[in-house]
């Protein structure tokens, strides 16, 4: 899922300043299931704008919706009403979904509640974890299902360096080594020779290092 | 039920010149963040959220929940501007203090100075 977290609410209550009327629009997927932008989220944080300008003598009047997805043309349309009789939208969807509102609502304010951050997995309760960067060409096959793009800090494809030490990464104690956990894992999988077969240097074009990327799949175009 | 069962509070009372209002829960990590922000909107000075006692919640770990939780919204006010002091966590072995606690930290925190409810549409 897409991890986000929301920002911090003395930027917030600034950005939302020149508004009287809000819509606080959340997001009933990821950045639900990262406690940033789901309903409950959409309410406390509604909540915490109204106290934070009560403490000023102004009132803003805030109204609170979230729909499935953001992302998706289809549940958007179910705030149409909502965003028309607001003054801005505070969109607490992942940078996809706030670009998906401006660009279905085009002549609607619409502010971005949270700063998206990476695509993760809930590793534990309340710990969420990078796991994905997105790269465009997956090589997971060879190092076992951990990824050295996300979790070596030098996105070696080569590793590990000289810096690893104890299973740490020397970037940070509290990282561990993406290339300990390779070697480990291939290594229990019977799979270490994979690390003979020739790794070339990372093409990176496919990543969002080669420019705005786009997936058309034409059996779905009409 | 909870370590409300002793019937310690009533609806409302007068403690020590502060009207008390107390809201009965199944138990305390049922609270959410939006109750506790829902009371300073509605204009509550304080709040206290009571559970059972360090090592004997009856649900194993709803008060250690409900602790964390309060401490969020306790940061959350911080940075509303509120004071974190404003709101706290007690045992129900511990309640008297801490709402003798919170009553000294009112008269130095003053009266909330959020007026009450504005506008809001759902």
């Amino acid at each position: 899922m897409i991890v986000a977290k929301q920002k911090p609410i003395a930027e917030l209550k600034e950005m939302v300043r020149p508004y009287q009327k809000l819509l606080v629009l959340g997001c009933g997927t990821c950045v639900k299931t990262c406690f940033a932008g789901g309903e409950d989220e959409v309410a406390t944080l509604a909540s915490a704008l109204r106290l934070a300008f009560g403490q000023e003598g102004k009132s803003i009047k805030t109204e609170e919706l979230t729909v499935e997805r953001q992302c998706e043309d289809a549940f958007i349309q179910e705030a149409a009403q909502a965003v028309n009789r607001n003054e801005a939208v505070l969109s607490l969807a992942c940078g996809a979904g706030v670009q998906a509102i401006a660009r279905r609502f085009g002549k609607a304010v619409i502010l971005p509640g949270v700063n998206t951050t990476f695509i993760g997995v809930l590793e534990k309760p309340g710990l969420f974890t990078e796991e994905c960067a997105g790269c465009g060409d997956c090589e997971l096959d060879t190092f076992g299902g951990i990824c050295p793009v996300t979790r070596c800090s030098k996105r070696l494809m080569n590793g590990p360096c000289g810096g690893s030490k104890n299973g740490k990464c020397e970037v940070s104690p509290d990282i561990e080594c993406a290339w300990q956990l390779i070697i480990d894992r291939l290594t229990a999988l019977g799979q270490l020779d994979n690390l003979k077969r020739y790794i070339p240097a990372k093409d990176w074009r496919s990543s969002l290092s080669g420019g705005p990327r786009r997936l058309i799949r034409e059996d779905h175009v009409i | 039920m909870n370590a409300f069962d002793q019937g310690v509070f009533s609806t409302s009372a007068d403690v020590g010149g502060a009207l008390l209002q107390s809201i009965k829960l199944p138990c305390s990590a049922m609270v959410r963040d939006i109750f506790l922000l829902r009371a300073f909107e509605a204009g509550a000075d304080g709040v206290v959220v009571i559970g059972c006692p360090q090592g004997k919640c009856q649900r194993i770990d709803g008060n250690i929940r409900a602790g964390k939780r309060v401490a969020w919204v306790q940061k959350l006010l911080s940075e509303i501007g509120l004071d974190g002091r404003r709101l706290v966590f007690a045992g129900s072995d511990t309640v008297d203090l801490a709402i003798a606690n919170l009553l000294k930290d009112m008269m130095l925190l003053g009266l909330s100075p959020v007026k009450k409810e504005t506008g809001i549409s759902k």
